[in-house]
């Protein structure tokens, strides 16, 4: 088991955000939710800096990001995320809207983690959500951050 | 087959060897003179100068000045010429008591003097010939067709000159000559409507004509006069070009002798700079003609040239006008075509008119079209090459065969082809063909005996006898109107199809840009319309959990509104896909349908759970395609085949498949509630439905969708059905080598 750390999620629609949540909710996961609003504060938020540069030490257990937000988009936020050896082994699920296939081979061309299309169906979106936040959350095991690279080399 | 015309080789490189310019001998009825012009003393002289113009009879003349030969009168006269050398010279002077005709003119090796004494018979002067002339210009005029000119002036060559016979010929394009007119006393043979061979005047004999126009023979078995020294002031022969005097060719004195004539005049006929034809005068026994008579008939050549011209080019600009109108109106109509093919094909007859052809061919793009009667395609192809490999921009023969063998299969049709190419890169060309049209020539004498080598000795034939020869392989001459016509529409036809092009690339950014426009749209589609969808039946949802007391009433509304959004959210789900259809490519491999239709039927197996649904599917052959998006299609079809038979009991539905030579076909069939064959043509476009709503549920994208994909794949689909009796959709997919768009 995992230690308890927070989900950052990444979303600009105040209705998607409160939806996810009550999905969560649902599901009553231990950890943290937190939100940034658009991609500059989810990288805020991963590096410790800005507003959240007093926060506690440590990666969320997963990252999950819309696609469509303001400032840096999703695709630049994961790119940043992937292409920095700190922060590579943060999991990384694309949460979208978009149906296209293009942002779809972009995310995996970049690597993310998991790619879902949030179901207009709400049970369907509902178990979703439960199921990222349940194996992201709680079941995924990742590398501490100091061996990240350590392992990237075996 | 033709050309048993040309002479061997042999005889014309002999002919042509001959120093027709530099003979070094002058004939017996003049004497010549070479004067320095700087010195103006006799440097060279034919041998009989001293018996004609020696102080003494026979003293030298080498060495004399101008002066001292030819007195102080004649030599003012000269002199005067001299000084004012704007033409040559032509006077009948008193030299030493005697009246001689002196004709002069400048070359580079010094001042050519020519002494003539006048013929006994004719005292004319020039100015006897002129009212003579002047009618006869006068005439002219009435005289439309070519062939009544010549005879005109064949007449009237006749009276000035009083010969035998005048015959006036046009050269064809091979350089024989055909009489056109003829006008004799009957002295001589008549040769009218004969053919003289080309090797009867040789290239350069030709060329000489066209410098020198007029040339006299008095007497064929004259003995040349030697000129003195043979070689002129720089070592070379005296050139004798345009000296009145020149001694002709042994062998043409053979053939004068062969023919019965004597003596012979020639005039040249030019028309553009061009030897068109000669007019040529013909004594059984010797004959002189003066000075004047020479100059008389010089200039009716000169107006005959002229006439000829200017009926040619009359005749030639009405013919230009004619086909032009066709060219336009064919214009025109292709402007209005798809492209310049279609719009030739489509107008076959204009296309045929436009240079009287009897057939037309287009190559471009590898595709042939035809009109009227051509060879077969396979021999248009190769003929295309075979020009594509010449490389010009247009080709003319009356005469293919002849050019190229190979090709004497199709001289029936194609013994005359005029061809214009219209691409530069490719071989595409345009090409009009005649058929072969057999005639009969009749020839003066044999033309294959035209020279012979005799011990070593040119010889002309000896017998002018009409000889008939038929001539096959050969076809109307293409006029220089219609090739030129032929040209003009090239330019635009490459016009027509540059600016196609520029068109075409115009229509293809604009797509493009369309495109662009689109993508991006339906990518906002796809984020920012689903949204809203997404969180109206997010929050029904999340109000239905919490609001435990809900009246029956509120609780259906809440389920109206759900099901709402989620069917105007799959309906942006399905338009998506449908647009993105469009977009993607096809990732084409070996289909096992057979599969694919079995995972089909599981995956709909909850849906149908409760219903009795009975599946008789058939063995079906494998296909090549996108799996992904074959599965789509077939699966669409399979879900309207349960959508509309849910009635029925049992609910029946038949899949098969047939392998065929060129494709494999695939059918799904139910005893649904089928439809009207009224409407089959909607069945598949986007938002067509033939149901109403509230009796079956769908987004009305289905079929479109499944149209597209097929389409995509190069295929085709078809519905049938029967109201309350069931539907039945076949759709066929190209077996392998046929290709995809994607």
């Amino acid at each position: 088991m995992a230690d308890l750390r927070p989900i950052l999620l990444v979303e600009d629609n105040l209705k998607d955000i409160e939806l996810t949540l009550a999905a969560l909710a649902k599901c009553q996961l231990a950890n943290d939710i937190v939100v940034a609003r658009d991609g500059a504060e989810a990288l805020d938020y991963l590096y410790s800096r800005g507003q959240y540069q007093d926060r506690l030490p440590g990666d969320p257990a997963v990252v999950l990001l819309d696609l469509k937000l303001p400032k840096v988009d999703g695709l630049e936020v994961l790119a940043k995320i992937k292409s920095d050896e700190l922060t590579r082994s943060v999991p990384v699920v694309m949460l979208t809207s978009s149906r296209e296939e293009s942002d779809l081979v972009r995310s995996y061309e970049l690597g993310v983690n998991a790619f879902v299309v949030k179901p207009v169906d709400f049970n369907a979106f509902f178990e979703a959500i439960q199921d990222l936040g349940m194996f992201w959350g709680v079941l995924n095991e990742t590398p501490p951050r100091s061996a990240g690279s350590g392992i990237e080399q075996k | 087959m033709v050309s048993a015309v040309s002479t061997s080789d042999l005889n014309l490189d002999l002919c042509a060897q001959e120093p027709i310019r530099i003979p070094g001998s002058i004939q017996p009825h003049g004497t010549l003179v070479v004067v320095d012009p700087e010195s103006r003393r006799i440097v060279q002289a034919s041998a009989n100068a001293p018996a004609l113009l020696g102080t003494r009879s026979g003293s030298a003349v080498l060495g004399l000045s101008l002066t001292e030969l030819v007195g102080d009168s004649a030599e003012r006269q000269i002199t005067s010429w001299l000084n004012n050398p704007d033409s040559n010279y032509l006077r009948t002077l008193d030299i030493h008591g005697r009246r001689l005709q002196v004709l002069g003119h400048q070359t580079a090796q010094g001042i050519i003097l020519e002494f003539e004494q006048p013929p006994q018979t004719e005292g004319e002067t020039l100015e006897a010939y002129y009212p003579r002339v002047g009618r006869f210009m006068e005439d002219l005029p009435a005289y439309e067709d070519i062939a009544d000119l010549c005879a005109a002036a064949a007449r009237e060559f006749r009276q000035i000159c009083g010969f035998n016979r005048i015959l006036i010929y046009r050269f064809d394009d091979e350089w024989n000559g055909e009489v056109l007119a003829e006008d004799g006393d009957g002295v001589l043979p008549s040769y009218a409507g004969l053919r003289f061979p080309a090797s009867d005047i040789p290239a350069q004999a030709r060329e000489l004509y066209r410098l020198n126009r007029l040339r006299v023979i008095p007497d064929a078995n004259y003995v040349p006069v030697p000129i003195e020294p043979p070689l002129a002031k720089g070592g070379e022969p005296l050139d004798l070009s345009f000296a009145a005097l020149r001694s002709v060719s042994p062998v043409h004195l053979q053939y004068m002798r062969n023919m019965g004539t004597l003596a012979s005049m020639s005039i040249s006929v030019l028309v553009d700079g061009r030897l068109w034809g000669l007019v040529s005068a013909h004594n059984a026994s010797p004959r002189r003609v003066n000075a004047q008579a020479r100059t008389a008939c010089d200039l009716l050549g000169k107006v005959l040239s002229q006439h000829i011209g200017a009926r040619q080019r009359g005749v030639y600009a009405a013919k230009r006008m004619e086909l032009k109108q066709v060219e336009s109106e064919l214009l025109t109509q292709i402007a209005a075509s798809d492209s310049f093919q279609n719009g030739l094909a489509t107008h076959a007859n204009t296309w045929l008119k436009i240079v009287g052809a009897s057939g037309a061919a287009v190559l471009h793009d590898d595709v042939l079209l035809t009109a009227g009667v051509t060879p077969p395609e396979d021999r248009l192809r190769a003929l295309a090459e075979k020009l594509h490999e010449q490389g010009s921009d247009t080709f003319v023969t009356d005469n293919l065969g002849t050019q190229w063998p190979e090709f004497a299969d199709i001289l029936d049709v194609a013994s005359g082809v005029l061809a214009i190419s219209i691409s530069q890169l490719h071989s595409s060309y345009i090409l009009w063909l005649r058929p072969e049209v057999e005639r009969t020539v009749m020839w003066a004498g044999d033309p294959r005996e035209a020279k012979q080598l005799d011990n070593e000795r040119l010889t002309p034939r000896n017998s002018f006898a009409s000889w008939k020869e038929r001539v096959k392989g050969r076809a109307v001459p293409w006029s220089q109107a219609e090739v030129d016509g032929a040209v003009d529409f090239r330019i635009a036809i490459i016009n027509f199809v540059l600016r196609r092009a520029e068109e075409r690339a115009e229509l293809t950014s604009q797509l493009q840009r369309s495109n662009r426009e689109l993508e991006s749209f339906s990518y906002s589609v796809s984020h920012d319309l689903r949204a809203p969808f997404r969180h109206i039946v997010g929050y029904t949802q999340l109000l239905r959990d919490r609001e435990q007391s809900l009246s029956d009433q509120s609780k259906h509304y809440l389920d109206s509104i759900n099901e709402a959004a989620a069917s105007a959210g799959q309906l942006v789900d399905d338009l998506l896909s449908f647009s993105q259809l469009g977009r993607t490519a096809l990732s084409v491999s070996p289909v096992d349908m057979q599969k694919v239709v079995q995972e089909i039927v599981r995956s709909v197996a909850p849906d149908v759970r409760g219903r009795q649904v009975e599946w008789r599917i058939q063995p079906l052959p494998p296909t090549n395609g996108d799996a992904a998006l074959l599965r789509q299609a077939l699966f669409n079809l399979v879900d309207n085949a349960l959508k509309y038979s849910r009635d029925r009991e049992p609910a029946i539905v038949e899949i098969s498949g047939e392998q065929l030579a060129s494709e494999c076909v695939y059918t799904v069939r139910d005893n649904g509630v089928g439809f009207d064959m009224a409407y089959a043509h909607k069945l598949f476009g986007v938002f067509q439905r033939l149901h109403r709503m509230e009796d079956f549920a769908g987004t009305g994208i289905g079929l479109a969708l499944t149209h597209r994909i097929i389409e995509r794949h190069g295929g085709w689909i078809e519905a049938r059905g029967v109201v309350d009796q069931g539907a039945e959709f076949r759709f066929g997919i190209p077996r392998k080598g046929a290709s995809f768009d994607g």
